[in-house]
């Protein structure tokens, strides 16, 4: 179709701008998050490795002390918890909580991918600014976290976890996982805010994800680790998300203090990575 | 949206620094509201850094800028409402489908009403009925309309095109000159657009900058730039070495450079010149000769000494090496 068959004639209708906007940066906002999910779905190897990795821990290291049978002993000094619990069970609040720590690294790598295919460019050149960028992406991160939570569940329904505790403690243990989504992925995107390369997101992620890991409650109880990593799961946040799910799935309570604990967490790493980002996050 | 005076974009000693290197040196330049300006050199020669600079992508170094009204420092979100951009490399969301990827401009935009303009815009480069396939799946051409449809949606004031029709095939880019002269006669939008291609600048400018090595060397109108230069060029290359005194001595020559192993010859006129030129070179075996009438490509030479593909900015060796010198001069 050459330029000699044209009939169509150059747009006469205007767009209309909002006028003051009541959310500074809300329409960039819902627009670049809708994208962040839209390509979620449109990728879904993306989601099958975030799945793959907490269900091949809850399947694998879950079964290793099958054989110990309904070991009183077991419960009660390993696991510091009442009789009768499995391990799967004690494992499964660990489990989600562990694989909130490198969600953020998939978000760290479609931001390193919109900088070198240019898009960074192309939404820096509108009217849109760089902490809108790092908050999108930062919350496109720990949704994508959450959409393992219902397949794990089903899986742990699978390997007869019993459902301790009601409805509103398991959505505050799914707001808590959340929480420790959404800190964890701002700490990884104000990371890599100035990165370009593809391989700093995987080299964060194997530093920070063994030892907040292992050095968590996540796995075994704390209180059966040396002081020194004690100190440490002091700290960690994993740890109190992991405790939080614990209450829930072992002895069916809620512990108001580690979603409060998260919350800060969550909150204190939005407004440093914020901060960072605005400043350092690269365009190319 | 312009200044008090009518300028749409107003630079005064914009300079840019990527450490040691200055890509861009003290630049100062007026664009006209409704005018379409060209920025015309080899690779590497600043003219990306410039946009950039002007469309708040990059901070500059030094100096001082107005686009559409407003001071890009200062008040660069004003300026991202006025401008659009396309990009040389043309760049979008290749997951989206060509609606969506529009969807996204309007949201970054804050536009409500959009969609009827939208449908136009489609229309009018003849993408409706791919609108809804992924622009991953577009040829290049399309991509290149569809990224120029993103740049119209929200009616900038001024556009910004880095090198807008490389890599296209003929048609698509007569097709294009053939929008941005429409675009800027209708509606009235100020163009600015970077090139390598003398025939695009000639054809599509007003006023063209001449730039090389982050520097201005010439500004004017294509044709008061082209009546600079009151010469032929010739270039010249030969299997054995010529020497310098054998082509001066020919009648009409006023002037010969070296480039490499090939000369450039300023003549008085290429048809009086090349039998005098010819018999003077009997015995040699020419290898390659061109004439170049006054074009925006001889007044590059004519000022630069070279041509404007060999300029070759893209080699960082010669570019470092450039600002040695030019380092050294200084101190």
């Amino acid at each position: 179709m050459s330029g000699e068959t044209k009939v169509a004639a150059l747009p006469s209708v205007h767009a209309v701008r909002h006028g003051s906007a009541w959310v500074p940066q809300g329409s960039q906002f819902s627009g670049l998050y809708l994208r962040e999910i839209i390509k979620t779905f449109r990728n879904p190897f993306v989601i099958v490795i975030t799945i793959a990795q907490p269900f091949m821990w809850l399947a694998f290291f879950g079964s290793s002390f099958g054989n110990v049978g309904n070991s009183a002993f077991f419960d009660q000094t390993v696991l510091h918890a009442p009789v009768g619990t499995t391990f799967i069970q004690f494992l499964l609040p660990g489990v989600l909580s562990t694989s909130m720590l490198s969600i953020g690294m998939f978000g760290s790598m479609s931001t390193i991918q919109d900088k070198r295919f240019g898009f960074m460019k192309r939404v820096l050149i509108t009217p849109t600014s760089k902490a809108t960028v790092y908050l999108t992406k930062t919350l496109g991160s720990a949704t994508r976290g959450l959409v393992q939570i219902p397949v794990m569940l089903v899986a742990a329904w699978a390997f007869g976890v019993p459902f301790l505790g009601g409805v509103l403690d398991w959505l505050g243990f799914i707001l808590g996982l959340t929480l420790l989504g959404v800190g964890f992925s701002a700490f990884f995107l104000a990371m890599t805010a100035s990165s370009t390369d593809w391989q700093t997101p995987g080299v964060i992620s194997n530093f920070i994800t063994m030892p907040l890991m292992f050095a968590s409650g996540a796995l075994f109880p704390a209180s059966n680790y040396p002081s020194w990593m004690q100190l440490i799961a002091n700290y960690n946040p994993v740890g109190y998300a992991s405790l939080l799910g614990r209450q829930v799935v072992v002895y069916g309570s809620f512990d108001w203090t580690y979603l409060g604990y998260l919350a800060v967490f969550a909150a204190a790493m939005l407004i440093l990575g914020t901060a960072v980002a605005s400043r350092y996050l690269k365009v190319e | 949206m312009s200044d008090e005076n009518g300028d749409a974009i107003v630079a005064k000693g914009l300079t840019k620094r990527y450490g040691a290197i200055t890509a861009v040196d003290h630049v100062n330049f007026r664009v006209p509201s409704g005018s379409v300006f060209g920025l015309l050199g080899p690779n590497g020669a600043g003219k990306t850094t410039i946009i950039k600079v002007l469309t708040g992508l990059s901070d500059m170094t030094e100096g001082k800028a107005r686009v559409a009204g407003y001071d890009v420092r200062k008040e660069p979100m004003h300026v991202k409402e006025r401008i659009g951009w396309v990009a040389a490399e043309v760049i979008l969301d290749d997951d989206l489908s060509g609606w969506e990827n529009l969807w996204l401009q309007a949201k970054l935009q804050r536009l409500s009403g959009w969609t009827a303009r939208a449908e136009q815009l489609l229309e009018y480069f003849e993408l409706s009925d791919r609108r809804k396939d992924k622009v991953g799946k577009y040829s290049t051409g399309m991509r290149k309309k569809m990224e120029i449809a993103l740049a119209l949606l929200h009616q900038p004031s001024i556009i910004f095109m880095d090198e807008p029709t490389i890599g296209l095939d003929p048609n698509v880019r007569r097709m294009l000159w053939k929008l941005i002269t429409g675009v800027n006669r209708e509606f009235g939008v100020t163009v600015l657009l970077t090139s390598h291609y003398i025939e695009e600048a000639d054809s599509l400018c007003d006023r063209v900058a001449i730039i090389d090595h982050g520097k201005f060397v010439a500004t004017g109108t294509p044709s008061e730039l082209k009546s600079r230069v009151r010469a032929d060029f010739i270039e010249l290359e030969t299997k054995d070495e010529v020497s310098e005194e054998r082509l001066r001595a020919v009648p009409g020559v006023s002037e010969v450079r070296s480039q490499g192993k090939a000369w450039i010859l300023k003549v008085s006129s290429a048809e009086d010149v090349l039998p005098g030129l010819f018999a003077a070179l009997k015995g040699d075996v020419i290898r390659r000769i061109n004439v170049e009438k006054p074009s925006l490509e001889s007044v590059f030479i004519d000022i630069t000494g070279k041509r404007m593909d060999q300029a070759g900015g893209g080699d960082v060796q010669d570019f470092r090496k450039f600002y040695m010198q030019v380092r050294r001069a200084r101190q």
